[in-house]
Parts: C-alpha cells; sequence; structure tokens
C-alpha cells in the first residue's frame, strides 16, 4: 500500500513538474511578448490553455528558454527550487525595470489517514493558468510604458543544498528594484496537486 | 610525484607555509638564492623543477615569492583541487562575492591568520569551521603581533585585481548578517542563480520592427495591393461606384453598435445619433421614429424578420418595439443596465446583446418579457446573429470570442441553455461580424476588429474552423450572398473598403477601395439580394450593386426603385 502511495506520488510530481514548467515557457513568452522584450514580429500565435498565445519563434531564443527550462525542471523535480524571477533590466543603465517572481511551494502531502486525496482536475488548473496568463496580458494597462530596449534575465532561487550544473548557473545578483522605488502587484496564483505557484510582478516606478 | 627526490620539504604549499611562518624565517643567504633564481616561469611546479637538485631551497619561500606575480586565488585553488574557470574570475574581479557562493568554497586565505582577539572564535559560522577542517594542521594562532608576509602579500595583489575579499565570517556578528541579509532582501539559506550566457539578442533589428509596426496598418497586411481604387476579377464585373448616396448627418462612428438595417419589405431603417428613422424604399419616403431620452443615443436596430416591426436599442439600455406601417411604439422593454449594442430576431423572441456581456431573450408578447439570459461573454456584445431556422445563435464580443448558442427556447433544460455550444477563442480582437450562411446551414463568418482583420468560417455542427481569410483591416461586417457562393465583408483603414470572395476557394472577386471617407461601419443587405447598403463615419449611406439576382429570377426585378428621395441625392 506504502508502496503504491509513493509511485503515485512519485508520478504525480513529474506531472505536475511538467505542467509547472509548461506554464512558466508560456508565462515567460507571454511576458517578454506583451513588455516588448523582444520584437513582436518574432512571435507567433499557438493554441494552449483553451486560448491563443504569442510564443517565439526566434530559434536563439528558443534554445535559450529550453535550456533553462530544462534545469528549472529538474530542480522542480528535486524541490529545489523556490522562486523564479524574470527580470526586465533596461539595457544602457542595466536598472531593473520589472522583477516577475514566481513563488513555487511544494504543498504539503496530506496525511496518511485523510485517504481522500481527490486530485484537482486537469480543465480546473488549465483554467487556472489562464487567468494568469490573462491578467499578464492585462497588466499592460499599469505596467509604466516601457520605451527604451530591455533585456531580460530570469534568476533561480534555490535551496543551499541544490545540484548546480557548474558552468551554467552561477550565484548573482537579485537584480531588485529599491523598495522605495517598487510598487508590486500581486497576481493570481494556481496550483497542481502537488505545487503552488504564486505570481507577483514589482514595477519600478518613481512617481 | 616526481618531485620528492628533490628536497624533503612537505608538498602542499599549505603545510608549508604555516611551517615556515612559525619556524623558519626567511634567512638572507637563501634570500640571496632566491634571487638569482630564473624566475620567468609561473607556475609553482615548474620553478621547483628549475632549481638545481643541490639548491636546498625551501620549496615554500620560493613558492610564495612566486606567487606574487599571480592571483592568490588561482594558486590557492590549484592546491584545492577547485577548477577555476574564467567565469569565476571575471566574478571575482566584478566583485560579486556572497555567501555561499563559489568564491566561498574556495578554501582560502581569510582565515589563515587569526587575530588574537578572543571574540574572534566565538563567532565562527560554518564556512569558517570549514576552512578548519580543510587545514587540520595549521598552528594555532601564532602569539606574536609580527607582520604576517601572507597578509601584506595579499594586500598588493588585491589592490592588483580589484579582487575584494568577503567580509569574513570572523569579524561579524551572526546578528549582524541577519540584519545584512534583512536588509539587502538576500535569503541566507538561499542561493540566487542566474543563467551563465546572457539571453540572444533580437535577431530582427528591434528599431527596423518598430518602424515596421508603426507603418504595418497600413501597408503591409496580406490582401492589400497596389494603391489602385478598385480591382474585381477578370472574369466578373462589378459595378464599384455606389448606385445612390444619402445624406445620413449624425451617423456615429462607433465599431461596437449596429446601426443599420434592411427589411424584408424594402425599408432601410438607420439612425443618426439620438434618432432613428426609416427609408422606404419602394417611394423613398422618409420617416422618424423614434429619439433616445437625453443624453443617450440609439445603439442598434432591428427589423423583424417579416418586416412588421422594428426594434431600437439605446444606450440607456432600454428596448423600444415600433410598428413599421402604423409608425407607432408598441413597448418599450427595460431590464439592461448598458447599452445594447446588438439585436437579433428569431420570430417572436428578440435577443439582445449588452455592453456587460449578457444577451437576453425577450417574448415580445409577453408582459414579463425576458425569457432566458446567456452568459459566456466578458464584454460587451457587439454581434449577434440567429440562424435562420433558429436553432442556433451565434454571438460575437469585445472579449475575442465568439460563441454559438443552441439557444432554443423551451423543452431543454436550463443548463443546456445557459452554455455555449461553442466556444471560439480564435480571433484576437472584438467580434462584430457575424453572419449564418444561406445556403450552407452549418457555416458561420465572423470577422475580427483592428488587431484580428481575420474572417474566419466555422462549422456549427462539428465546431471544426473550415477555412480563414486576412484581410487588409478591421472587419466591420460580413454578408453571404443568398445566390452566389461568395460573400462580401466591410472593412475600416486602410483600405475603407467593401470586398467580395468567392466561398470555399477565397478567390477575391471585387474590392471597392476607399468606399467611403471613412471606416465602412455597417452593412445591410437588400431583400432581393442584389444590393447592399454601406453607412459609414464619412456621414453617407450609399448602396452597392454587388450580386446580380440568378438570370431565371431577373423577372421579378430588384424592388429597389432608384428614385428621388426626400434625403439629398447627390
Amino acid at each position: 500500500m506504502a508502496q503504491r502511495q509513493a509511485t503515485r506520488g512519485n508520478i504525480s510530481l513529474k506531472g505536475s513538474t511538467q505542467l509547472v514548467t509548461e506554464f512558466f515557457k508560456y508565462a515567460v513568452n507571454t511576458i517578454l511578448f506583451q513588455r516588448g522584450v523582444y520584437p513582436s514580429d518574432d512571435f507567433h500565435m499557438v493554441k494552449k490553455y483553451g486560448q491563443t498565445l504569442l510564443v517565439t519563434q526566434d530559434l536563439a531564443l528558443e534554445n535559450y528558454l529550453d535550456r533553462i527550462l530544462a534545469q528549472v525542471n529538474k530542480w522542480l523535480l528535486t524541490g529545489s527550487v523556490t522562486q523564479l524571477v524574470l527580470a526586465i533590466i533596461a539595457k544602457e543603465s542595466r536598472t531593473t525595470l520589472e522583477r516577475w517572481v514566481f513563488d513555487i511551494t511544494l504543498t504539503e502531502p496530506p496525511s496518511d489517514e485523510s485517504a481522500p486525496t481527490h486530485s484537482k482536475p486537469e480543465s480546473e488548473i488549465q483554467e487556472e493558468i489562464r487567468y494568469i496568463l490573462k491578467q499578464i496580458v492585462s497588466t499592460v494597462t499599469f505596467l509604466p510604458i516601457v520605451d527604451e530596449p530591455t533585456v531580460f534575465n530570469i534568476l533561480a532561487y534555490t535551496s543551499e543544498s541544490a545540484d548546480v550544473p557548474a558552468d551554467e548557473w552561477v550565484d548573482t545578483d537579485p537584480l531588485a528594484i529599491e523598495a522605495s522605488k517598487s510598487q508590486q502587484v500581486k497576481l493570481r496564483s494556481f496550483s497542481t496537486d502537488v505545487h503552488r505557484i504564486e505570481a507577483m510582478v514589482a514595477y519600478r516606478y518613481d512617481g | 610525484m616526481n618531485f620528492t627526490n628533490f628536497t624533503r620539504t612537505p608538498k602542499t604549499p599549505t603545510h608549508g607555509r604555516s611551517r615556515s611562518t612559525a619556524r623558519t624565517p626567511l634567512s638572507p643567504s637563501l634570500a640571496a638564492g632566491l634571487n638569482s633564481l630564473n624566475i620567468s616561469n609561473s607556475s609553482p611546479t615548474l620553478t621547483r623543477k628549475g632549481v638545481p637538485a643541490g639548491d636546498i631551497t625551501n620549496p615554500f619561500i620560493v613558492n610564495s615569492s612566486k606567487s606574487r606575480s599571480s592571483s592568490p586565488v588561482k594558486r590557492v585553488t590549484a592546491g584545492s583541487g577547485l577548477q577555476v574557470n574564467a567565469q569565476l574570475k571575471r566574478q571575482a574581479s566584478s566583485g560579486v562575492i556572497r555567501k555561499g557562493g563559489p568564491e566561498s568554497r574556495l578554501d582560502v586565505i581569510t582565515l589563515d591568520y587569526h587575530a588574537p582577539r578572543p571574540e574572534a572564535k566565538r563567532s565562527k559560522s560554518q564556512s569558517s569551521l570549514k576552512r578548519d577542517k580543510a587545514f587540520p594542521r595549521e598552528p594555532s594562532v601564532p602569539p606574536s603581533g609580527n607582520a604576517d608576509r601572507f597578509i601584506s602579500s595579499r594586500g598588493d595583489i588585491d589592490v592588483g585585481t580589484g579582487y575584494q575579499p568577503a567580509p569574513s565570517s570572523a569579524d561579524s556578528s551572526p546578528g549582524h548578517i541577519m540584519r545584512l541579509a534583512e536588509a539587502t532582501g538576500i535569503p541566507l539559506n538561499k542561493r540566487i542563480l542566474g543563467f551563465h550566457e546572457a539571453p540572444p539578442p533580437p535577431s530582427s533589428d528591434q528599431a527596423m520592427a518598430t518602424q515596421r509596426s508603426i507603418i504595418r496598418p497600413l501597408y503591409s497586411r496580406t490582401g492589400t495591393a497596389g494603391s489602385t481604387g478598385a480591382t474585381t476579377n477578370k472574369s466578373r464585373k462589378i459595378r464599384t461606384v455606389a448606385e445612390r448616396i444619402l445624406d445620413a448627418p449624425g451617423m456615429m462612428d462607433d465599431y461596437y453598435i449596429n446601426l443599420l438595417d434592411w427589411s424584408c419589405n424594402n425599408v432601410v431603417g438607420v439612425a443618426l445619433a439620438e434618432s432613428a428613422y426609416i427609408w422606404r424604399g419602394d417611394v423613398g419616403q422618409v420617416s422618424h421614429v423614434t429619439e433616445a431620452s437625453d443624453g443617450h443615443w440609439v445603439t442598434s436596430l432591428k427589423f423583424s424578420n417579416d418586416g412588421a416591426f422594428l426594434a431600437v436599442g439605446f444606450s440607456s439600455g432600454s428596448i423600444e418595439l415600433w410598428d413599421v406601417e402604423g409608425n407607432r411604439k408598441l413597448r418599450t422593454m427595460n431590464g439592461h443596465q448598458a447599452q445594447v449594442p446588438s439585436l437579433s430576431w428569431h420570430e417572436h423572441i428578440l435577443s439582445s446583446g449588452c455592453h456587460d456581456g449578457s444577451i437576453w431573450h425577450h417574448d415580445v408578447r409577453i408582459a414579463n418579457h425576458k425569457v432566458m439570459e446567456l452568459l459566456g461573454h466578458h464584454g460587451e456584445v457587439c454581434g449577434l446573429q440567429w440562424r435562420d431556422d433558429g436553432e442556433l445563435l451565434a454571438s460575437g464580443g469585445n472579449d475575442n470570442v465568439v460563441n454559438i448558442w443552441d439557444a432554443r427556447y423551451g423543452d431543454v433544460t436550463p443548463d443546456t441553455r445557459a452554455a455555449a455550444k461553442w466556444t471560439k477563442r480564435n480571433h484576437t480582437a472584438a467580434v462584430k461580424a457575424l453572419a449564418w450562411c444561406p445556403w450552407q446551414p452549418t457555416l458561420l463568418a465572423s470577422g475580427g476588429g483592428t488587431g484580428d482583420a481575420t474572417v474566419h468560417f466555422w462549422n456549427s455542427t462539428t465546431g471544426a474552423r473550415l477555412h480563414s481569410l486576412k484581410t487588409p483591416g478591421q472587419v466591420t461586417s460580413v454578408k453571404f450572398s443568398p445566390h452566389r457562393k461568395e460573400f462580401m465583408s466591410t472593412h475600416g483603414l486602410p483600405t475603407n473598403g467593401i470586398m467580395v470572395h468567392a466561398y470555399p476557394s477565397m478567390e477575391r472577386i471585387a474590392e471597392i477601395r476607399d468606399a467611403h471617407d471613412a471606416r465602412v461601419l455597417y452593412s445591410a443587405l437588400a431583400p432581393g439580394g442584389e444590393m447592399v447598403a454601406t453607412a459609414a463615419a464619412d456621414e453617407n449611406l450609399k448602396f452597392w450593386r454587388l450580386w446580380e439576382a440568378p438570370p431565371k429570377k431577373k423577372v421579378e426585378k430588384p424592388k429597389v426603385p432608384m428614385e428621388e428621395s426626400i434625403l439629398s441625392l447627390r
């Protein structure tokens, strides 16, 4: 019995990791498109989560994101990543303009006696994801207009013990925005049986 | 190791260093011997090899003096087996040093001299303990306050390379670190990792792309040909000038509303700002129908299928029903809280789309007129079309969604009635243009707004998308020809045109560019199916003969006599 439960837990962790990784892919693409980090010509429409999303078709960027997401996937499986941050940085001044923060928490496995672990239907998860992506799209209404060339950077907050492939990932600056000049907006969250993702955007606002 | 035979001195520099510090002061003679050495070799190993066998030089001394030329990081890491790559070096020189980072694992320098302060040991943190393990034979703190060679030499190198050692945990209390961590937002037991590569630059030039995106709505849309005013297919000739132009002062320029309709009795209904008028095609007579209350205007207008009644929707949310023949108001139906931009009839059921995204069915015969509410849009419902048989209702909204409702009123459960049969999210802009095909009942055409400018064709039975057609500008209306396998569409900027395409080949039959001086917003098909009326914000109402009736029906002749009208004729 314990054996079976363990394997099932394992499988759902894998599935959930897959879902979360996929979500990051589309979220990152959506942000890069919406915030104009890459020219809109580089994006094409795909159907996903019951809506059309824009995904880059720039091969170099695609490969870059794939390599990052592959590592994120590994970290998710070991549960060693706690936060992913997509920072949008002004190209000239190197100041951080926006930080898109995705908090990842492993939801506690239910205790053994409370057997009825009702698993969340995929459609419900997809709906939650759809709402987050829609929210990302709608943030253009309040985020300050970015009228300078920008670059992005993806940071992963991992635990001290995380396996880090040498040469690929290096300790880095948090690219934080000064607290006095930062506004934060909490976005929706979604959760699978295993993971819970909370999204937040912080942006520079010198009002 | 091959140099054990040279000397009996310890192999590891670490060991040697500590010993020399404690017990082997540098003698002048040895220093002289040192100076005579060939110092062009950069690595300590090579230096040792270069020393003659008979020379009893302390290798440590050689080591330490040589090391002044190379960075201390490099030397020590070579000893501890940690690979120093270009990345680490770059990082070190940029001054990014963090607890838990690779620097802290380098097992270097910071603690090989213990100041004789009593609190130094008390506040040792994890990393300092680790270092103690790495140097197990390190002697206890030298009691004398003598200047340590290593510290002084390191100081020199630090200045040279810009290397700044991390604040050693020995001189900062845990509380200080906690406060520091809190202030900088760097969690203590976490690592912040970034991918080693910078993201690739956009492959296409950003400036050019911006420029292109600015001019794109004008010139680079697909389906835009040269700048000739009109094109028609070689085999077919379609008159590209309007047959008749009527003045329509006060025509509103609003994509989301529907202000033009043509009844089966050949009566054209048009709304100009706050008033609604009808124009009787057979006699060319205009009559004023109704007027909106103060501060409101007409937002939609639709004849019933038998042409006897006219429904008028207002920005206030109320809907009026008028008898066309008698020109009298039959009733007012209130209830909507926002403007009513779209109306569609099926027999006695009048469906109305509201700004708030709801669609109501009104049974116009009964006092309690609201019989059903359909909730499936999050944006204004600007397109609404019943299929002729009344089995399906298509709706398009400002949320870019096309819904097809199995909206038969009556013998179905509330659940099925309230949910859309199909929800299509392919459009990327508001959907106003909707048309059911008269000769293929399952075929629905829908056209999107400026950001989309695409006409999609749907099979309402299977839900499949059959065809898509990119057009040069926002699609404001779509109409199928009842006689030919063709459809027409009206467009906004940049062409302000009318296009006729064949279905299903999507071959372009005709295009009338600049049909109006402003975007063509509303269109209505004549009862005969030959003429199309269009209206635009240039305050003109134009009639176009797009399709000839099939030859056998030519006897009937269009019922639209183009005689005088009391509206000004140009």
